[in-house]
């Protein structure tokens, strides 16, 4: 079991626990096609994203951003860098 | 006027498409149902409208995207309607706002509006009109509402468009300086695509200077690629329009929230998938399948007993009465017999499909999926496949890896379709006491061999690493009885219209086959007749599988490609006119052609023609999505000789079982 993060304390997206809020700070996904997804979703930097399900074996997770939700993999979240703020 | 249905993915544009022009495309409750464009004529107007595939953004990111920017750009609608989920407009507006940049007049509906009070959300549609610069009209296509007005409203074809600023100055001053130079259409949104360095511009000789030096100019101010701010900013214009013209109320926890806690529960979520599917199964080939086939086979029986009557009486040849009983109808009932389990299942799968349910499916199954190189989204072809496997392999055009999607479309036909059901259905309700359990049990099979087939194909064939999985949960629905019937209907009615064409046409052929010898003389004994022969060059290649140099069962498992339920019709026509018998039921009678077969061989061959080459239709779809015959043919030697080494390894072990 990893780390909670604390609130004003920086990570990944995928660190972020059920109910967790934060802001996005950077995207660093090297797959340039998916970035561009990802952007087109509204990742971009700024947005506050909430964790809102997660899948039952751990992967992938629900989030919350701009009134609506997407499904992403642990290992794509990994390369979003995000600071808590709730 | 030619007009274009566009907006993102589970935004309710087929369901809208069909009310405009009174068709009945396919619609469901999972994102990605609309793989290709189709087109109409709204009703009592002379506008062509054309339902393309969800999207999400203008710059494609799977196949079935760049048909419709490729549509959009090429074929120039003179008219747009953009649908919008009213539920995530913060999301679809970013699409709009890309729209908003081509030159082309643009409606936006806005759909779901039934669903916005129960979200909490109110939304000022003058508000938006106002801000967004176009034209706003309140829709709901579920409840058919506001419809009458978006027709009238285009016809009047009196649309506003007024140019917005989106972006801050900087970026507005290189747009239009770029875009000076540009000698196309839709200036303004290329000069948006060359400045974001999207490859399809890029390529295409449009750059010049001034792009370059734009981008250098952005990119110091905001220390951020281009790509990066222009999106942040679309987003920003966005947030600033839903602020003007949406009120939030608190939110409460929706429906869906409190069903996913059970139906996503860390432990809960398994068992009752497993529950779910065996239940459909229980139902279509357990309860109902026991009552309805003896049913329908006692009816088939009677119509041919008195066909056979009455032609006797008005003095008919025996070998036209023996065409139409041993031949057509015994064909045909064969068949048919299967018709109230398959409407079973048709109700299942369609219940899976506008529930909602599907999309969890593969949202918790993405992570074993994964390990075996495929991606959560092959699921849906995989659950969609136990209906037919034409539509399923089309769907995997939502799969965004190549590989992944190559690997899909070869494995989708391993899940037993309901053509395969009434070749299962007949063999396991005769030699086995609980046939549910084992069509169970060739399910749980082909799951098995789907999964080793993938780790195979993902290691030595279509290799790479595992791409991502980015998808949508879409809110629980209640079903829509009207839809979920005409879906019913339109299946069973495709399956029955099979029976009454193509199956009769093969019965036809093979009673001509099996009644006849070379000399073309009637009422020969079965084993001298043409078939036989042909069946005996080739029996060879299923005397491992079935333990007996049998060549009624070469070739009505070869006939599989044409149908796959031509199997047993083809067996039913072959034992009728060896045995004197049409019933269904006394295929396997001890003294007949199929007499030989026991629980171990039946079972080896119940595998052999679940996993062989597709049939026909199948075999095109397959050909479509890989775009090679190379890959296709491929694929069919692969999954024919997967089926065979496993029908073998069946056989013989089980004979060893037996032995012992």
């Amino acid at each position: 079991m990893q780390q909670k993060l604390q609130i004003g304390e920086s990570g990944h997206l995928s660190d972020l626990i059920i109910g967790q809020k934060a802001k996005v700070m950077a995207l660093h996904n090297e797959n340039k096609a998916l970035r561009r997804r990802l952007l087109d979703m509204g990742i971009t930097k700024d947005v506050v994203i909430s964790v809102k399900k997660i899948a039952p074996m751990g992967d992938p997770v629900d989030i919350e951003l701009r009134g609506y939700e997407l499904c992403l993999r642990l290992s794509d979240m990994q390369n979003i860098d995000v600071e808590v703020i709730e | 006027m030619k007009i274009a249905l566009i907006g993102n993915q589970n935004s309710g544009k087929t369901s809208l498409f069909n009310l405009l022009t009174g068709s009945n495309q396919k619609i469901g409750n999972w994102p990605g149902v609309t793989v290709e464009k189709k087109s109409g004529y709204i009703k009592k107007t002379e506008h062509e409208l054309i339902d393309l595939p969800g999207i999400y953004s203008l710059s494609p990111y799977t196949n079935e995207e760049k048909i419709s920017r490729n549509f959009l750009l090429e074929e120039k609608p003179d008219l747009i309607i953009n649908i919008i989920d009213a539920t995530s407009i913060e999301r679809s507006l970013y699409l709009t706002t890309q729209l908003m940049e081509l030159d082309c007049k643009i409606i936006v509906a806005l759909n779901m509006c039934d669903l916005l009070e129960k979200k909490g959300l109110t939304i000022n549609e003058e508000v938006l009109s106002k801000q967004l610069g176009v034209d706003v009209l309140k829709i709901s296509a579920l409840k058919k509402k506001g419809i009458n007005e978006l027709v009238d409203f285009i016809n009047k074809e009196n649309f506003t468009k007024k140019s917005k600023q989106i972006y801050e100055p900087t970026i507005e001053e290189a747009i239009t300086e770029v875009s000076k130079n540009l000698k196309t259409d839709n200036k303004r949104f290329i000069s948006v695509k060359l400045l974001e360095q999207d490859e399809d511009f890029a390529n295409k000789n449009l750059n010049n200077a001034k792009v370059s030096k734009n981008i250098k100019k952005i990119e110091e101010k905001y220390s951020l690629d281009t790509e990066q701010i222009i999106a942040s900013q679309r987003y920003n214009f966005v947030e600033k329009v839903k602020k003007a013209c949406v009120i939030e109320s608190p939110k409460k926890q929706t429906i869906t929230d409190k069903l996913d806690k059970v139906f996503l529960n860390k432990w809960l979520a398994i068992p009752i998938f497993v529950g779910i599917m065996a239940l459909i199964y229980y139902l279509s080939v357990g309860i109902v399948g026991t009552y309805t086939v003896d049913l329908v086979d006692a009816g088939v029986t009677w119509v041919s007993d008195n066909v056979s009557t009455l032609l006797t009486n008005w003095g008919a040849s025996d070998w036209a009465i023996s065409l139409m009983c041993d031949g057509m109808i015994a064909g045909m009932g064969a068949v048919l017999t299967f018709v109230p389990q398959l409407i079973i299942l048709f109700i299942c799968i369609s219940l899976l499909e506008t529930t909602g349910y599907m999309s969890r499916i593969s949202f918790f199954f993405d992570k074993i999926f994964k390990k075996f190189g495929l991606s959560g989204k092959s699921l849906i072809p995989f659950i969609l496949g136990a209906g037919c496997s034409v539509p399923a392999i089309m769907t995997t055009r939502t799969i965004e890896d190549e590989n992944e999607k190559k690997a899909t479309i070869m494995l989708t036909p391993f899940i037993p379709c309901s053509a395969k059901l009434p070749i299962i259905a007949l063999f396991a309700t005769y030699f086995f006491a609980h046939s549910w359990l084992v069509t169970a049990s060739l399910y749980l099979l082909s799951i098995v061999i789907i999964i080793i087939s993938a780790i195979l194909l993902r290691k030595f064939i279509y290799k790479g690493k595992s791409n991502t999985f980015i998808s949508e949960l879409p809110e629980y629905k209640l079903p829509s009885f009207r839809y979920v019937a005409r879906d019913v209907f339109e299946k069973s009615w495709s399956f029955i219209k099979r029976a009454g064409t193509v199956i009769l046409m093969c019965s036809i052929i093979i009673w001509l086959l099996v009644s006849f010898d070379w000399t073309f003389t009637y009422g020969v004994d079965v084993n001298d007749s043409i078939l036989a022969d042909i069946g005996n060059c080739l029996a060879w290649i299923f005397y491992p599988v079935v333990g007996e140099y049998n060549w009624a069962v070469t070739v009505s498992a070869i006939q599989g490609l044409v149908a796959k339920e031509q199997v047993i019709s083809s067996m039913a026509v072959i034992a009728g006119l060896a045995e004197e018998v049409t019933e269904g039921a006394l295929i396997f009678s001890s003294t007949g052609i199929f007499g030989f077969f026991n629980p171990v061989s039946a079972y080896a061959f119940m595998v052999f023609n679940l996993f062989s080459a597709p049939c026909f239709g199948a075999i095109g779809a397959m050909h479509r999505e890989f775009g090679s015959a190379k890959k296709t043919w491929f694929a069919v030697l692969f999954q024919t000789g997967m089926a065979w080494v496993l029908a073998v390894i069946i056989n013989l072990v089980g004979s060893l079982i037996m032995l012992l």
